[in-house]
């Protein structure tokens, strides 16, 4: 569990980090986005120890990062935006070296090394010089040095970049695999990935949160309650009269799908009202075929620009 | 600190960085080594003397990537996100650089054994000499780490431990020139001739202290002097601890 409380880094007078607080459950994945130089790198950065915050405080499993810093970094793996590679050692010696650093037991190496490699997918490259190795390697190679010692927190820094998109697929099976008994924070200019994989999300702005929730919550926080949009093979008037008499809609306007023969209207329903299933027995009621039915939500993308608009 | 130590060792022989360090240090050495022993008079603490000179062009080339390298490539990351204590990264960095000087010295260590299958001497004036060098490779290692915490350069890190150590080795020059100049101001004032002398035997003393080959020149004698040795490493364990605070306040920058 990462605990982080009224988190602030000044550089100069600038705050490049203004009073953040959020937490991560255990076995939970948080997306953590923001526009660049909205403070996503100098909060992770701090939560790793990297860098020292001018106030507040951050809680690794209960263990704080400045007080005992050992014990704290122990639980995390970190990759940073730039993975930290030695470009003059092979994979191996370098996975090696890393289990080093983070006193991994001698007799356990060998074998958690290569169950590593397997995982990320670079035991084919493991005796070459990672100078020597695309981007999509060294990325996976970053990776893996984050997963060195099983740490139970992973805070990963645009994990995805420079991977081709089998290799997208891949690593995000992995992280909801190692969610399963890891805490991850997920930082990533792609909003659909981050869509697919993370529980909640937290969006910085100017330094500051501007939103902390599941991505569901947010955009139906953003759109107030969720709407539907339903075409259909009808009148058009009559359609939208019977839909008003069902009770929790709040209003039904037409709009124009520009296909000849098909309606196409959005529901609005009252605060708290699901009327999905009241709709769908009403249309079939009345032999009006149904051809789509969905929810309105604002895409994560949408959320995020509506967030850090201006 | 032993995956540290490990690490960077070896990785003077993955690049040229080592090897060119040796390369020097051995040509040097076989070249002093080959002209005493055509002339027919070998002395081995005149070369380990000679050798001294070369800290100068082999120290900052040892040193300039220690930090300055790993900041540049973002793997300085590694040392501040893992469970283990900056100093021992510091620890580390130095005693590898420390092991490479070792196993340059390998090559004095054969002449010596030509010289005593040879029916020569190895006396107790070469075991001082030995003794010194490797006293004054710590205190010059240690100002190169410095230097290169100081930079993100390494030209940059290279020149400043070049200057440092310039400045090390001309200290009794220095300490004249500064005691002549303060004297010269003082004539200029009306002072006194005999205070002239006392300021100028004080400023040339004073700044004379600290240079490390005087304190250490009688061990090449035999006669060994252990407070001559406990301020060499007195500075290099100020020099790193000097490394450490400054890494541990990079964490706290505001820039």
């Amino acid at each position: 569990m990462i605990e982080i409380k009224n988190l602030v880094k000044h550089y100069g007078d600038k705050k490049a980090v203004n009073d953040i607080s959020f937490t991560v459950k255990d076995n939970e994945i948080l997306g953590f986005l923001g526009p660049n130089g909205a403070g996503k790198t100098t909060t992770m950065n701090i939560i790793t120890g990297y860098l020292s915050s001018t106030s507040g405080s951050v809680k690794i499993n209960g263990h704080d990062i400045l007080e005992e810093p050992a014990l704290a970094k122990k639980d995390i793996g970190y990759l940073p935006e730039q993975p930290p590679l030695y470009l003059d050692m092979t994979v191996d010696e370098y996975l090696k070296f890393i289990c080093d650093l983070k006193q991994v037991p001698a007799k356990e190496r060998k074998e958690h090394i290569s169950q590593i490699m397997d995982m990320v997918g670079i035991s084919v490259v493991s005796g070459r010089l990672i100078g020597n190795l695309s981007k999509g390697y060294k990325q996976r190679v970053g990776l893996a040095q984050a997963l060195v010692g099983d740490p139970p927190i992973l805070i990963l820094d645009e994990p995805t970049v420079g991977l081709d998109p089998n290799q997208i697929i891949g690593i995000r099976k992995l992280i909801k695999q190692l969610s399963k008994n890891h805490s991850i924070i997920v930082s990533s200019h792609i909003l659909s990935e981050i869509q697919e994989i993370a529980d909640r999300v937290v969006i910085i702005n100017h330094g500051k949160v501007a939103a902390v929730d599941t991505i569901m919550d947010l955009s139906q926080r953003l759109s107030g309650t969720s709407k539907i949009l339903m075409s259909f093979n009808g009148p058009a008037k009559d359609v939208s009269a019977r839909l008003k008499m069902i009770p929790g809609i709040a209003d039904v306007s037409i709009r124009n799908p520009g296909v000849p023969g098909e309606v196409e209207i959005t529901l609005a329903p009252k605060a708290g009202n699901d009327v999905r299933a009241n709709a769908f027995f009403m249309m079939a009621k009345s032999g009006w075929p149904i051809l789509e039915f969905r929810s309105l939500n604002p895409s994560l993308e949408e959320v995020f620009l509506s967030i850090t608009a201006g | 600190m032993q995956a540290i130590f490990k690490r960077e060792f070896l990785s003077y022989f993955r690049t040229p960085v080592g090897y060119v360090a040796m390369a020097i240090f051995t040509f040097i050495s076989g070249f002093i080594f080959y002209t005493q022993f055509a002339s027919g008079y070998v002395s081995i603490s005149q070369e380990i003397i000679t050798l001294r000179a070369l800290f100068i062009v082999i120290v900052p080339i040892i040193t300039m990537s220690m930090f300055a390298e790993d900041r540049r490539r973002g793997t300085e990351i590694l040392y501040y996100t893992s469970p283990i204590e900056m100093f021992s990264v510091v620890a580390g960095k130095f005693l590898a650089a420390m092991a490479l000087y070792f196993v340059m010295f390998i090559n004095v260590f054969i002449h010596m054994i030509v010289v005593k299958a040879c029916g020569g001497t190895v006396d107790a004036g070469v075991i001082g000499s030995i003794l010194v060098f490797f006293f004054l490779a710590a205190l010059f290692i240690s100002i190169g780490l410095l230097a290169s915490v100081l930079t993100d350069n390494m030209i940059i890190s290279a020149i400043v431990a070049f200057l440092f150590i310039l400045v090390t080795q001309l200290l009794s020059v220095i300490g004249n020139y500064c005691g002549t100049a303060v004297s010269t101001i003082m004539s200029y004032m009306g002072i006194a001739a005999s205070t002239r002398t006392a300021a100028n035997n004080a400023v040339s003393g004073f700044i004379g202290w600290f240079d490390p080959f005087t304190k250490t020149e009688d061990f090449s004698l035999g006669l060994f002097s252990v407070s001559a040795l406990v301020f060499c490493i007195s500075f290099a364990l100020f020099f790193l601890y000097l490394s450490f605070r400054i890494l541990e306040k990079k964490r706290w920058s505001q820039k």
